[in-house]
């Protein structure tokens, strides 16, 4: 079955048509072009599709695309502003937080998400906050530092 | 027409042969940062071509069956579905087809088993059959309604069973390597290698002291967080072009040529971003179906594997092992004899290697006499592939505990045991050639006296210890090669042949910019395809950033060479004569920048500097870890509270990307020891087949790892770089063992060291 879902993605107002058994996931990545969210295993355990809806982080892979309506959704697409990175992506450049860049997008939404409720996160709270983003490349520390770093500057 | 630049070339660097080094060795960003930060990078998964359809795999249900018939009438008749294709549609490889691959070459027999089951299913989620449909639904319809019928057989779930004088074997046409007529293999056998120095029975019955143990080492995954996923084309004069997250396009050309049976010249792979490798994106997975199906329908197909399938069969985990070491000494800590039997599960296909894995675990110790014998024996389980110093993980976690056991019974420090024991350069090394340069002591010496070794273990309420273990990974070399043209405004652009998995092109800018005397920022670097590069080996082993360091210096080498001639001609002076620094030639004070030279020449044809490295001196890495844990014995829940690693890199090209490999490393290695293990059954079922249940560590399940990087330079290899990546998975697990030892006073032999196994063995010592 098809449904139109009309949906605030990043600012912009967006409708697509998708199929009811398609999630949150497909319809960015698949209907919209969105591509920075990734797949990395399609049942909410590795955080890679993470996105923020109305400000709080969901893993896009758990969520139905009807379920989507008329909400407000935040994806890697909309964190820059234009080629001005948003603080936690420069700091994740600066202090070496990405590797093979696939958990990158959302660990970068996690870390907004926090940022934006605790300004001034304890590194402990830090690594809660990425604890449903694995990485298998960096081991987290540069990700934690550069968190840190960001509500550091803030400060 | 060339212009002038639109600044002038920044320069950076000193002139070549000054080797106080500008660039390199600097804490550079990754140059490739800002794609990732945005989620721009594109991996294949996010290729969008024209017409696209969407390939999946019909995945054998059962681990060990003959099949009697694959019938596919029902999922072609499905609306959407555009093609089905079986192993009949591909050519039968025989085993020994050996391709152009690594040192020593590879079986393309056992890449196409692992792509591609025939007649018999080895394992639960080999792949039988595929189909291309118009979307994801119809294509996971349409699998359902391909029928196999399969004839089963007497599933061999591990080696013990598989090594019983009774046990099915798996493949009867297989001749076991490397046994002697006397010698007889046990049942499902692969291979076997042996390597022996001395008299190893005296040297046993006058040693004075042993440290023994037996340890098993469950399978675990190389948990790359992006899926494997590849998109292939194919136009109507036959060329097709292959997308894929590789860890070498080279590789991935010639096996999906090969087991399609396609010229190379007929097949172009494009390496796009890889999200994680560590060893499992060698071998290729569903690129020949992709190809095929492309072929078939004349559309682009996207296939994209699943977690469930990557965990269950679709993709080669690393090997289970169950390793016994003895290691006798002397009364005064002076190792003289080194026993070791290494068995390897390869799972469904023989021929996984046992040679590195018997020398990661003794070659960090001197001995008289030494007889390792390492085997690798089949079972029905997915056939195992590289998992980041393949074998070096579980050789460390019986060697190590062994040499741990032992400084126990002499009442030794066991850094002291170490010291006393430790390679030297021109020592001899498991294989019985002498050590190149290494620099073991000075790793050894730098523990004793940091404070992670020197500082008392914090207090706590639950029982606290201390651990410590050696690692050593040997790496390989192979080939590497790199072009350098120029572009009109005299900057340099560098193109590899070999895929960047762990910041190779930042570390390639890093070269090209130093022999080039200029900024970073004027220097192009690419991964480029299998049609416009030139033959690069896979990028593992940790041997890229030192043969591609190798090959993009010699190719800078050879464009500059070529410049000083036109440069020579422009100041009108003997090319010999010409000094080069910070991207200018200059003599007898008139000097010619390379934007004015390129200005001005581009017109008498291209600059292009080439350079192959092969057979470069190994990068042998080695290094020492440090960790203190807390063991809860009501819970067995184990707690790492302090982590510290050594590493000696050679030279560290860039230190915070050397750094970011060995955190990385040594939480993989963590993961293993406390959580990671594949969970079978008795028929060989993979029961923790999600991510939530294979449970790789979260930024919660693991301290700050502090990195202490040594240097001591490998002769003949530019800026003298090591290996990096791969050592540092080595030690953790034994790390934590010992820790744990220490702490509690048992020994943990079963990894991962999971809070149940834990208490078993404090029931076991009748503590608890």
């Amino acid at each position: 079955m098809k449904r139109v879902v009309t949906l605030d993605v990043n600012g912009e107002t967006r409708e697509a048509l998708t199929d009811t058994r398609d999630t949150l996931l497909v319809l960015l990545r698949d209907r919209l072009g969105l591509t920075g969210t990734k797949e990395g295993c399609g049942n909410g355990n590795c955080g890679s599709c993470t996105v923020l809806v109305e400000g709080e982080p969901v893993c896009a892979c758990l969520m139905l695309a009807c379920e989507a309506e008329g909400a407000r959704i935040t994806t890697i697409e909309g964190v820059a502003h234009g080629n001005t990175l948003h603080p936690v992506q420069q700091a994740l450049i600066t202090h070496g937080g990405t590797q093979c860049g696939f958990c990158t997008p959302g660990i970068v939404l996690s870390a907004i998400a926090l940022l934006d409720r605790d300004p001034a996160p304890s590194t402990q709270a830090i690594r809660h906050a990425i604890a449903g983003n694995l990485c298998r490349c960096t081991g987290y520390d540069k990700i934690v530092e550069a968190i840190a770093a960001v509500a550091e500057a803030k400060s | 027409m060339s212009q002038a630049p639109s600044r002038d070339l920044e320069p950076e660097g000193p002139s070549l042969g000054d080797r106080d080094l500008a660039v390199v060795g600097k804490r550079l960003p990754r140059v490739d940062a800002g794609e990732r930060v945005t989620g721009r990078a594109l991996y294949p998964a996010d290729l969008v071509r024209p017409g696209v359809i969407i390939g999946a795999v019909k995945r054998a249900t059962e681990a060990h069956a003959r099949i009697i018939d694959i019938d596919t009438s029902r999922a072609r008749a499905l609306k959407g579905v555009l093609a089905v294709v079986t192993a009949a549609d591909f050519p039968v490889i025989a085993p020994g087809t050996i391709i152009p691959f690594g040192e020593t070459g590879a079986d393309a027999w056992v890449s196409s088993l692992i792509a591609i089951a025939r007649d018999k299913v080895l394992w639960r989620g080999q792949p039988v059959a595929a189909v291309a449909a118009i979307d994801a639904h119809v294509a996971e319809a349409a699998l359902a309604l391909i029928d196999v019928t399969y004839e089963s057989l007497p599933v061999v779930a591990d080696m013990r069973a598989a090594m019983a004088p009774d046990a099915p074997l798996l493949h009867p046409e297989w001749t076991p390597k490397g046994f002697d007529a006397g010698d007889p293999p046990p049942r499902n056998a692969g291979g076997r290698t042996l390597i022996t120095r001395g008299d190893i029975a005296t040297a046993m019955l006058e040693a004075e002291v042993f440290g023994a143990i037996a340890t098993i080492s469950d399978t675990a995954h190389q948990g790359y967080i992006e899926p494997m996923a590849c998109v292939a084309e194919a136009d109507p004069q036959g060329n097709v072009t292959l997308w894929a997250s590789t860890q070498g396009a080279f590789p991935t050309e010639i096996q999906t040529a090969v087991l399609c049976g396609l010229p190379q010249s007929k097949l172009k792979v494009i390496p796009l971003e890889v999200g994680g490798a560590f060893g499992g994106k060698i071998n290729v997975h569903l690129e020949p179906y992709a190809v095929r199906l492309a072929q078939i329908t004349g559309r682009p197909v996207k296939m994209v594997m699943n977690r469930t399938e990557t965990l269950t069969g679709g993709s080669g985990p690393a090997a289970a092992a169950e390793i016994e070491v003895r290691i006798g000494a002397r009364r005064d800590g002076r190792i003289t004899s080194i026993e070791g039997r290494y068995l390897l599960d390869t799972g469904g296909i023989p021929g996984t290697p046992t040679t590195l894995v018997m020398q990661a675990s003794a070659a960090c110790y001197q001995t008289q006499a030494l007889r390792l014998e390492g085997m690798d024996i089949c079972t029905n389980k997915p056939r195992t592939e590289a998992y980041r110093g393949p074998g070096g993980i579980q050789a460390a976690f019986a060697f190590e505990q062994a040499v741990d056991e032992l400084a126990l019974k002499l009442d030794m420090c066991p850094l002291e045991l170490r010291r006393r024991n430790a390679s030297v350069t021109g020592s001899t090394m498991p294989i019985g050639t002498p050590f190149p340069v290494i620099g073991l002591t000075s790793v050894i010496e730098a523990v004793a006296q940091h404070p992670c070794w020197t500082d008392p273990i914090a207090p706590g309420t639950l029982p606290r210890g201390r651990g410590f273990a050696l690692g050593y990974w040997r790496g390989t070399s192979m080939t590497s090669a790199a072009h350098v043209t120029m572009s009109g405004d005299g900057r340099p652009m560098v193109t590899m042949g070999a895929v960047d998995i762990s910041g190779t092109r930042t570390a390639m800018a890093q070269v090209a910019a130093e022999e080039f005397g200029l900024a970073l920022d004027d220097v192009y670097v690419t991964t480029g395809d299998t049609k416009s590069s030139g033959y690069s080996d896979v990028s593992a082993g940790s041997r890229v950033g030192r043969t591609m360091a190798a090959a993009v210096s010699e190719a800078c080498r050879d464009a500059l060479a070529q410049l000083r001639r036109r440069a020579a001609e422009k100041l009108q002076a003997p090319a010999e004569t010409l000094a080069y620094a910070r991207g200018a030639f200059s003599a007898r004070g008139a000097s010619i920048t390379l934007a004015e030279l390129m200005r001005t020449t581009a017109g008498e044809g291209a600059i292009i500097g080439k350079g192959v490295s092969s057979k470069l001196p190994l990068g042998m890495e080695i290094g020492a870890q440090v960790a203190d844990v807390e063991v809860d014995p009501e819970t067995g829940q184990v707690t790492v509270l302090r982590y510290t690693a050594f590493q000696d890199v050679g030279r560290a090209l860039n230190p915070p990307a050397v750094e970011g490999q060995i955190e990385g490393s040594v939480v993989q290695g963590l993961g293993w020891a406390l959580t990671e293990g594949f969970d079978y059954d008795a028929q060989a079922r993979l029961r923790n087949a999600s991510l939530l249940d294979y449970r790789i560590p979260t930024a919660l399940d693991v301290p700050p790892i502090e990195v202490v990087l040594l240097e001591t330079p490998v002769p003949g290899v530019p800026y003298g770089v090591r290996g990096v990546g791969e050592m540092p998975i080595v030690p953790p697990a034994a790390v934590i063992a010992n820790a744990i030892r220490r702490a509690i006073g048992v020994r943990l032999t079963h990894m991962p060291m999971t809070p149940e196994r834990v208490r078993a063995a404090l029931r076991m010592a009748g503590k608890g």
